[in-house]
């Protein structure tokens, strides 16, 4: 009997324990605004409640995260999971071994939910380093109530921009600009406007060189100099003499003196709220008769990492499976990330109506378009820093339009060799 | 001093020796050592001698733009910040109505100088619909491209670190107060004027003030970070890049830790001459009362 007794409380207190010994702390760090913050925090409580796992949110804004992440993967002391920006996935694990296999959790991360492709973007060197949490790309968006009060239609071609251009100059003022580029976003018409003259991408992914010729990105960068030139965006003098503001904070964004962008779809929300009672819309991708192609940029926003020295790292591979593919995590994320890449999780909040239409015109504005696959390489911060340092003295006079592209693709090359 | 006492004096002392020596110390050496490497974080440090410094000294026209800009940013603001805050504390020396209220008012941009809210409200100020161009034009004058024109941004950046003159004034105000009122009464009886007495009584005698002040003010601006940062971002067109700022991107955008630390050392460097250059000068022109050699 008593044999029986010690038994039956073993039993009961390896129950008891059971859960205790499997409940992890963990960490996870991110970026982003506000509601990302409390989506997030909301979808970790509930994950964390139902898998028994305690989760510290470590977040931060944009600025300076990629600064925090490297200094913490550097000193060994990053979070058990990561929001990882996806073109820095070769930064921090070119051969793959930067961050923990994911495909070694495959009997607890559902990947089903995930297409090849979309895996394959998420793997360095043939691993899976990150989950794509959504798919994001570059799209026009314009401020209809403002082309609409000067009677202008919304441009579906390059050429009807200009004109666009033209008609606000004598209708509203020398102020009005249908489009708006500077730095990043002035890169990325630029490389739109070679993509879809050559049919390439920036990055040679076989020769591991620039794709474009010196000719081909003299012509795109002739194309920024006639935009400027005829209006159809500010130059960057005078867009510095704001202040370096970002356009969601710039008056003239917010009064329809600027009235389209090229941006981020995820960030639809970002640069529709500041307009209070105007119509922000998506639009398909601006492109002439002769395009080879629409030139999409569209790449996974951001993926989900674990690390590799993590010391729960099923645990970790639970959560992240829980934010990504369950009720409890889909739901509070919502849409913070953009529309998920995840099916069950889109379906899920497509069924729940918690997608706003014009997000959901933005997404599948990119899902539907067509280019050639963009190298994570394009957003390399050395590559960026060439690029816009180069437009500048092309945009201050200080080199041609030949000299420029000569300089860019010279000093992308030499970022390229590295990899 | 007993033997306890002294371990005592150490163990109080700890804090303090422990962050120099974990903070500063450790890092100073380590940057020196990585300046000689390729570094880049991910990896380990890969040791590659002079490289860094060949390069920084031979092919890189960016570090050439941005030490340029550093040391014109310099000769510009330490003088000028200076002679500003020396100017006010004369003011302010003087027994006025509500002294009190001007000191504090003129300090107050001190402590809030450094702030990442003053450099954005500086960007609001000089904005091109902001309240400094909206001044000039009441005034009939023509607005001016404070950000975007490459030949007025430094000079904003500038004008920044003008309006934080607090410390240096509040140092010369005190070195003002300490001088004894009997030279002045003397000056006045031997028929001095207010300038003269200014220059061979007020001067001479705050000579040290103004040595100290002058390699505070001349350190920091060669540290300065959160203006152009914030502000400018370096622009347009390198002209405010100080030297801090391309540290920094090396050292975090681009993730060179080691070209990064060398940049890091020449500045050092730079500062340590430009400070021994002062110190050597300073016996021909710094008086302190009761030195020999004055």
């Amino acid at each position: 009997m008593k044999l029986t007794k010690l038994l039956l409380a073993t039993a009961f207190a390896a129950t008891s324990l059971a859960p205790l010994a499997h409940s992890a702390d963990l960490r996870m760090s991110w970026w982003g605004g506000d509601s990302r913050h409390k989506a997030t925090q909301a979808a970790l409580k509930a994950c964390g409640e139902k898998h028994g796992h305690t989760i510290a949110p470590e977040y931060t804004g944009w600025d300076g995260h990629l600064e925090k992440v490297t200094t913490q993967i550097a000193g060994g002391t990053e979070a058990d999971i990561m929001q990882i920006n996806w073109p820095w996935l070769p930064l921090f694990s070119i051969k793959g071994d930067g961050f923990a296999d994911l495909s070694q959790f495959k009997d607890v991360i559902d990947l089903s939910q995930w297409t090849k492709e979309e895996l394959a973007a998420g793997s360095m060197n043939g691993k899976l380093n990150g989950l794509p949490v959504s798919t994001t790309g570059r799209v026009f968006m314009f401020n209809k109530t403002a082309l609409d009060k000067a009677g202008v239609a919304i441009p579906k071609t390059w050429d009807e921009l200009f004109a666009a251009a033209k008609t606000l100059k004598e209708k509203v003022g020398p102020g009005a600009y249908p489009m708006n580029a500077v730095k990043e976003t002035a890169v990325l018409l630029i490389s739109l406007n070679a993509t879809q003259a050559t049919g390439k991408d920036l990055v040679d992914q076989k020769t591991g060189k620039v794709a474009w010729t010196e000719e081909e990105l003299t012509s795109a960068i002739d194309f920024y100099g006639k935009m400027v030139s005829e209006g159809v965006v500010i130059s960057q003098k005078d867009n510095a003499a704001e202040g370096n503001l970002n356009l969601f904070e710039s008056p003239k964004w917010v009064d329809g003196r600027i009235s389209g962008s090229y941006e981020w779809d995820s960030t639809y929300s970002k640069y529709a709220d500041p307009l209070k009672g105007q119509v922000l819309e998506p639009v398909a991708l601006l492109k002439n008769a002769d395009a080879k192609t629409e030139g999409v940029y569209r790449k996974p926003s951001m993926v989900f990492s674990i690390s590799k020295r993590s010391k729960n790292p099923k645990a970790a591979a639970e959560i992240v499976n829980c934010l990504l593919n369950e009720p409890e995590g889909i739901k509070a994320l919502g849409t913070s990330r953009g529309l998920p890449a995840s099916k069950v999780a889109a379906k899920t909040l497509l069924d729940a109506g918690v997608i706003e239409p014009e997000l959901a015109a933005a997404n599948a504005i990119i899902l539907a378009g067509t280019g050639p696959t963009v190298s994570p390489l394009n957003e390399h911060p050395e590559v960026r820093a060439v690029f816009i340092d180069t437009l500048e003295q092309y945009a201050y006079g200080q080199m041609t339009s030949a000299e420029a592209a000569e300089e860019i693709i010279d000093g992308v090359n030499d970022v390229l060799k590295k990899f | 001093m007993s033997g306890d006492n002294r371990f005592l004096g150490l163990f109080y002392l700890s804090p303090y020796i422990i962050g120099l020596l974990v903070f500063t110390a450790l890092p100073f050496a380590a940057s020196f050592y990585l300046s000689f490497t390729d570094y880049n974080l991910m990896s380990s440090p890969v040791f590659t001698g002079l490289d860094n410094y060949w390069k920084l000294f031979t092919g890189d026209r960016t570090f050439r733009k941005s030490l340029w800009v550093t040391l014109v940013y310099v000769f510009t603001t330490v003088p000028l910040k200076l002679a500003f805050a020396l100017f006010i504390a004369v003011i302010l020396n003087y027994k006025l109505k509500f002294i009190n209220f001007f000191r504090t008012a003129f300090y107050v941009p001190s402590i809030l100088g450094g702030s990442i809210a003053i450099a954005v409200m500086w960007r609001y100020l000089f904005a091109d619909v902001g309240i400094v161009n909206m001044g000039l034009a009441t005034l009939g004058f023509e607005p001016v491209n404070w950000f975007g024109d490459p030949t007025n941004a430094l000079f904003t950046i500038t004008l920044l670190r003008l309006w934080q003159f607090g410390s240096a004034m509040v140092i010369f105000l005190a070195a003002l107060q300490s001088i004894d009122k009997s030279l002045y009464e003397a000056a006045s009886i031997d028929g001095a004027g207010k300038f003269s007495t200014f220059w061979h009584i007020t001067m001479p005698l705050i000579t040290p003030v103004i040595f100290f002040n002058l390699i505070m003010q001349m350190v920091q601006a060669f540290q300065e970070f959160n203006g152009p940062y914030i502000i400018t971002q370096g622009g347009p067109l390198k002209s405010t890049y100080l030297l801090p700022l391309y540290i920094y991107e090396e050292a975090f955008r681009r993730f060179d830790m080691g070209y990064a630390s060398a940049i890091a050392w020449v500045l050092f460097v730079i500062i340590m001459v430009l400070t021994l250059i002062a110190f050597w000068s300073s016996r021909h022109w710094v008086y302190y009362a009761g030195d020999k050699r004055s």
